[in-house]
C-alpha cells in the first residue's frame, strides 16, 4: 500500500534539514584541503583570488585580477609614486612635450624582455599603433588612444606621440607595452587570449610561468628587472570561490592574503594571531543611478523608466531619503567614509564634495515638504502621485553584493517615510536592464584611478549608446552638455592645480543632477599573514591598499619574513633527542594552544562589550 | 424523505466521529508523533500570534534595537542580526513565511497530485497513459533548477518559490494516488456501485477519494517538510525576497556577513535549527499517520 522509500524520504528530508545549516560551513572547511607544496628555502607568496580570468591578453582583460596581472608582468610607460600619487618614470625614463601639447616624446629605458631581446621604442610604438588600428586591440585601453594622431619611433630610444588636442592623461597612459617580435604574428587579437605559450614574454617585476584555469596562476620573479627584483621566489594566484573559506585558508596558512573581507570578517581576524589586517581608504565609490530617461545620442528615448525621476525635485527628494552615514555604519560595519563627492576622498588633488547648503542631506521630512509643494500628494496606500505618476520605483541591486543588498533595504525605509515607494529587486546582473533603459534605479560602484580622466568621461553625452543596444560605457544615462564642455576643458588643461579647479566643478555638476548618487567609500578591507610577509608598500603609503593597485608596488616590495635571520635557523637544532623529546613538545604546545585559544576567547569577549 | 437525509447524514457523521476518535486513539500512542505535534503546534501559534508578541517594527533595518552583530545576552537572547535586529525576532517572523510556503506549496501540490492520480487511476487507455507520461516527465524536473529559471523570469518573491515547489512535488502524489485508487477500484463494492448505475463521477467522490484521503494526508505531512527546506534552500541561493525574513534568507545574510569564518554561531545557528526542528515535526507526524493507516508499520 505504502511505498517504503517514500518512508526513507521522510528521513532523508528530516536530515536534509539539519544539513543546511552544515552545508554552509562545510564549504568552508573543504577548501582549505590542498597541501603546502613548497620546500623549506622556496619562499611562496599565495594571494585567494575569486574572479576568473577572463583573458591574459592586455589587449582584452578588463578585470581586476588580470589588468593586476597585466600590471605585474608588463611595465608601463609611467608608474605613479606609492608615497606622493605623482608620476614618476617606469619604461620611459624621461619625457618632454612641445608648447602647443600636442607632441609627447618619450625616452626608452635601455632594458630587456625577459627573453632577453632589448626593448626598444618600437615595441611601444606597435603597442599603440595596434590599439589605433585595430578595434579588437582597443578593447581594453582604447580610450587612452582616441585622440591620438599619429606614433612614432625615430630611434630605438624615442617613442613619438603627435595629438589631435591637448591631453591631460599622457602621463597616466595605463597600458601595458607589448613585446612586438611575440605579438605580431598573434593573429587575431579579438580571439588571442595569451594563453598558450609559458612562461610569457613580459617587462614587469613578475614573470607568469603557468596557468591553471580556475586552480592558480603562478608568477616567477624577473630576476633583472631594473628598478629590483621581486623578494619572494613564487607569487601564486589560488582560486577560492567563497570568501568565508577564503578566511579559513588564512588562518590555517593556505594562502598569505586575502581581500574583500566583510566588515565582521575584518573584526574577527583582527584578534588572530600571525595575522594583520588592513582598512585601507577606499578607491571605489559606492552609487545609485537614477534612470532620467534612457536615451540615443540623437536623442531618441527608450525603456520604461518611471517619468517621474526625470522630475528634479523628485530626484533631490529621493536623495534627501538617504542617510549614508547610516549606510557606512551599518551595511560598511564603520569601514567607510559617507560622501557626496565623486572621487574618492584618497585622492586630495581632486576629490570634491558638497559644503554648507550645498548639501543634499539626510531629511525625509524637508524631502515630503518638497514633493508637497510639487503636487505629489499621498495617496490611500501612503505612495504619493501627481497626474498618474505614481512615485513607486524598481530598485534594482546587485545580488552577489550584500552591502548594497542592505543598504537598499535601509533606503526602502527611509524612501517610505517621505511616501515613495523602492520596490528592491535583487538581480544578478545589471548590464541587460541598462541596455533597455528597463529600471528606475540601479546600485553601481566604480573603481577609480589616481587620473580621474577615464571616470568623468564615462558621463558625457558622447558616452550615450549610439544605437539601440549599443555598447554604453556608464550606467547613469547622464547627459549634460555643460559638464562636457568642463570635461574637454580638463582634458586641454595642463596646469596640474587649475586642471583639478576644473574637475571639482564637474563634480559639483554631478551632484547636483542628482542622477549619479554617490554614497561614500567603503574600506577596501585586507588581511595578510604577518609571519610570512615581512613588509610590502601599500598604495598610497602609508595608509592605502595592497591588492589592485595602480602598479605593481605591494607584491613587487614584499619582503618573506625570515630573510633577515636565515642563518640563525640554519644552525639550531640537531637530530639527537629529537624524537624522545618530541611527545613532550607536542604536548607542551597543546596546553599552551589551549590556553592561548582560551585567552583569546576571553579578549574576543571584552572585545565585543 | 426530508428525516430520512437527515438521517443518513447523522449516521454518516456519527461513523466519521468514531473513525477520528479511533485514528486519536491510535496516533496516541505513538510518542514521536505526539512530539513532533507538540513541536509543530509552538511553531504554528507563534507565527500566529508573532505581530502581537513582537510587532513589525522588530524588522525594522533603520531603527533597529540593538548594535549589529551582539552576541546573545539577556536582551537579545540570540544575539542580533547585521542591521542590529534581534535573530529570535527575526526567526520569530521567518516562521510564517517558511509555514505558508511549505503549505502554499504543498497544497497545490497536493491538489494536482490527487486530481492527476485519480484521473489516471480511473480511467483506462490513452488518458491514462497521456497523464502518467506527463507526471513521468514532472517527476525528473528538478526543483531547484526550474526555481532558478522561474525566478529569473517571474521576478525573486515568496510566489515563484511557491510555484516552483508545488509544480514539480506534485508527481510523486499523483504516483501514489493512482496505485491507490487502483486498489479501491479492484475491489467488489465498486463494481457493485457501477452496476447500480453510479458513473464516473459517483465512483471517484463517493468511493475513491474518501479511500485515498489517508494517503494523502500523510503525504502531505510529509511533503511540507520538504517544501520548507526547498524554500530555505531557494531563499539561501538569494533567489528570495531579501526584504523578506524567511529562515533561508536569514541563513544566506548571515553567510553574506561571513558569519561561519567570523564566529557569529547565534547568526547562523539558530535559523538552520528551526528549519531541522520544524522538517523533523512534520516528518515525525507525517510517520506516526502512516503507522495508524497501515497496521503492518505499527508493531515495528
Amino acid at each position: 500500500m505504502f511505498h517504503t522509500n517514500h518512508r526513507g524520504r521522510g528521513l532523508r528530508t528530516m536530515l536534509a534539514g539539519l544539513l543546511i545549516t552544515l552545508l554552509a560551513c562545510a564549504t568552508t572547511l573543504f577548501a582549505g584541503t590542498g597541501a603546502h607544496a613548497e620546500t623549506k628555502d622556496e619562499k611562496t607568496l599565495t594571494i585567494a583570488v575569486s574572479q576568473e580570468v577572463d583573458s591574459l591578453s592586455p589587449f582584452l582583460a578588463v578585470r581586476r585580477l588580470t589588468t593586476a596581472l597585466g600590471r605585474l608582468s608588463y611595465d608601463f610607460l609611467t608608474n605613479y609614486d606609492p608615497k606622493t600619487g605623482k608620476t614618476i618614470p617606469a619604461l620611459a625614463e624621461s619625457w618632454t612635450t612641445s608648447p602647443d601639447g600636442l607632441t609627447w616624446t618619450y625616452k626608452i629605458r635601455d632594458t630587456k624582455w625577459t627573453d632577453g631581446t632589448p626593448i626598444t621604442a618600437e615595441d611601444a610604438r606597435w603597442t599603440f599603433d595596434t590599439m589605433m588600428k585595430d578595434e579588437a586591440a582597443a578593447t581594453a585601453n582604447g580610450n587612452f588612444v582616441e585622440n591620438f594622431e599619429s606614433v612614432s619611433a625615430p630611434d630605438p630610444r624615442t617613442l613619438e606621440v603627435k595629438l589631435k588636442a591637448p591631453q591631460a592623461t599622457m602621463l597616466a597612459l595605463d597600458v601595458p607595452i607589448l613585446p612586438k617580435h611575440k605579438w605580431e604574428k598573434a593573429g587575431d587579437f579579438a580571439k588571442f587570449n595569451n594563453d598558450k605559450e609559458f612562461p610569457i614574454v613580459g617587462s614587469g617585476p613578475w614573470v607568469i610561468s603557468a596557468y591553471e584555469v580556475n586552480q592558480s596562476i603562478t608568477l616567477t620573479p624577473n630576476k633583472d628587472f631594473w628598478r629590483g627584483a621581486p623578494k619572494f621566489d613564487k607569487l601564486v594566484f589560488r582560486y577560492i570561490d567563497d570568501s568565508d573559506a577564503q578566511v579559513e585558508a588564512l588562518k590555517a596558512g593556505e594562502v598569505d592574503f586575502v581581500s574583500g573581507l566583510t566588515p565582521a570578517q575584518a573584526k574577527a581576524l583582527d584578534s588572530a594571531k600571525d595575522i594583520t589586517v588592513n582598512k585601507a581608504k577606499g578607491k571605489r565609490f559606492q552609487a545609485i543611478t537614477l534612470n532620467p530617461g534612457a536615451r540615443l545620442q540623437d536623442g531618441t528615448t527608450f525603456g520604461d523608466g518611471n517619468k517621474a525621476l526625470q522630475d528634479p525635485v523628485v530626484r533631490e527628494a529621493l536623495v534627501r531619503t538617504i542617510d549614508r552615514e547610516a549606510i557606512y555604519k551599518t551595511a560598511y560595519g564603520g569601514f567607510g567614509e559617507a560622501n557626496g563627492g565623486y572621487i574618492p576622498s584618497r585622492y586630495k588633488d581632486y576629490h570634491w564634495q558638497p559644503e554648507g547648503d550645498a548639501v543634499i542631506g539626510f531629511d525625509t521630512a524637508k524631502a515630503g515638504q518638497m514633493l508637497d509643494a510639487a503636487g505629489y500628494a499621498k495617496g490611500s496606500d501612503g505612495i504619493r502621485a501627481k497626474g498618474g505618476l505614481k512615485l513607486s520605483f524598481r530598485f534594482n541591486v546587485h545580488a552577489d553584493n550584500p552591502q548594497y543588498i542592505q543598504a537598499a533595504e535601509m533606503m526602502r525605509e527611509w524612501a517610505k517615510e517621505a511616501g515613495i515607494e523602492l520596490k528592491v529587486e535583487p538581480v544578478s546582473e545589471v548590464g541587460a536592464l541598462l541596455d533597455a533603459g528597463t529600471y528606475d534605479i540601479l546600485t553601481t560602484g566604480w573603481s577609480v584611478n589616481p587620473d580621474p580622466d577615464y571616470i568623468l568621461g564615462i558621463n558625457r553625452c558622447s558616452g550615450l549608446p549610439a544605437k539601440a543596444g549599443g555598447p554604453y560605457l556608464s550606467d547613469a544615462y547622464y547627459c549634460n552638455p555643460e559638464y562636457d564642455k568642463l570635461y574637454a576643458a580638463q582634458l586641454a588643461e595642463l596646469d596640474p592645480p587649475k586642471r583639478a579647479e576644473i574637475v571639482k566643478q564637474m563634480q559639483e555638476k554631478l551632484y547636483e543632477d542628482n542622477i549619479f548618487v554617490v554614497w561614500g567609500y567603503a574600506d577596501q578591507l585586507e588581511a595578510f599573514r604577518s609571519d610570512v610577509i615581512a613588509s610590502m608598500t601599500p598604495q598610497p603609503d602609508p595608509g592605502g591598499n595592497y591588492d589592485s593597485q595602480d602598479g605593481y608596488w605591494s607584491w613587487w616590495s614584499a619582503k618573506p619574513v625570515g630573510d633577515e635571520d636565515k642563518a640563525a635557523a640554519d644552525s639550531g637544532g640537531t637530530s639527537s633527542g629529537l624524537v624522545l623529546g618530541g611527545g613532550a613538545v607536542v604536548l607542551a604546545a597543546l596546553a599552551a594552544g589551549f590556553v592561548l585559544l582560551r585567552r583569546r576567547g576571553g579578549s574576543a569577549a571584552d572585545d565585543r562589550e | 424523505m426530508k428525516t430520512a437525509t437527515a438521517t443518513r447524514r447523522q449516521l454518516t457523521w456519527a461513523r466519521r466521529r468514531r473513525a477520528v476518535a479511533k485514528f486519536w486513539g491510535d496516533y496516541r500512542q505513538n510518542r514521536a508523533g505526539l512530539f513532533g505535534l507538540a513541536v509543530l503546534a509552538v511553531f504554528v501559534l507563534s507565527a500566529l500570534l508573532v505581530p502581537w508578541i513582537v510587532g513589525e517594527d522588530a524588522l525594522s533595518v533603520t531603527r533597529p534595537a540593538g548594535e549589529p552583530l551582539q552576541p546573545p545576552s539577556g536582551e537579545f537572547w540570540l544575539g542580533t542580526d547585521r542591521s542590529g535586529r534581534s535573530v529570535l525576532d527575526l526567526i520569530l517572523w521567518g516562521s510564517r513565511v517558511s509555514l505558508t510556503v511549505g503549505f502554499a506549496a504543498t497544497l497545490i501540490s497536493i491538489a494536482v497530485g490527487s486530481l492527476i492520480g485519480i484521473l489516471a487511476g480511473h480511467f483506462h487507455g490513452w488518458l491514462s497513459g497521456l497523464l502518467l507520461r506527463v507526471t513521468d516527465w514532472f517527476l525528473v524536473m528538478p526543483t531547484l533548477v526550474l526555481a532558478v529559471a522561474l525566478a529569473a523570469v517571474l521576478g525573486r518573491s515568496l510566489s515563484t518559490i511557491v510555484i516552483a515547489i508545488g509544480v514539480t512535488s506534485w508527481p510523486t502524489t499523483a504516483r501514489l494516488v493512482r496505485a491507490q485508487t487502483l486498489a479501491v477500484e479492484a475491489r467488489p463494492y465498486i463494481e457493485r456501485a457501477r452496476a447500480l448505475g453510479g458513473g464516473h463521477w459517483h465512483v471517484m467522490t463517493r468511493h475513491v477519494l474518501p479511500n485515498v484521503m489517508p494517503i494523502v494526508l500523510a503525504q502531505t505531512t510529509l511533503m511540507v517538510a520538504g517544501a520548507i527546506l526547498t524554500e530555505s534552500t531557494v531563499a539561501f541561493l538569494g533567489l528570495g525576497d531579501p526584504t523578506v525574513p524567511s529562515w533561508g534568507s536569514t541563513i544566506q545574510a548571515a553567510r553574506d556577513t561571513g558569519a561561519v569564518s567570523s564566529g557569529l554561531w547565534w547568526y547562523i545557528l539558530p535559523p538552520g535549527i528551526a528549519i531541522a526542528l520544524v522538517a523533523l515535526a512534520f516528518t515525525l507526524c507525517g510517520r506516526a499517520i502512516e503507522g495508524v493507516l497501515n497496521p503492518r508499520l505499527r508493531n515495528r
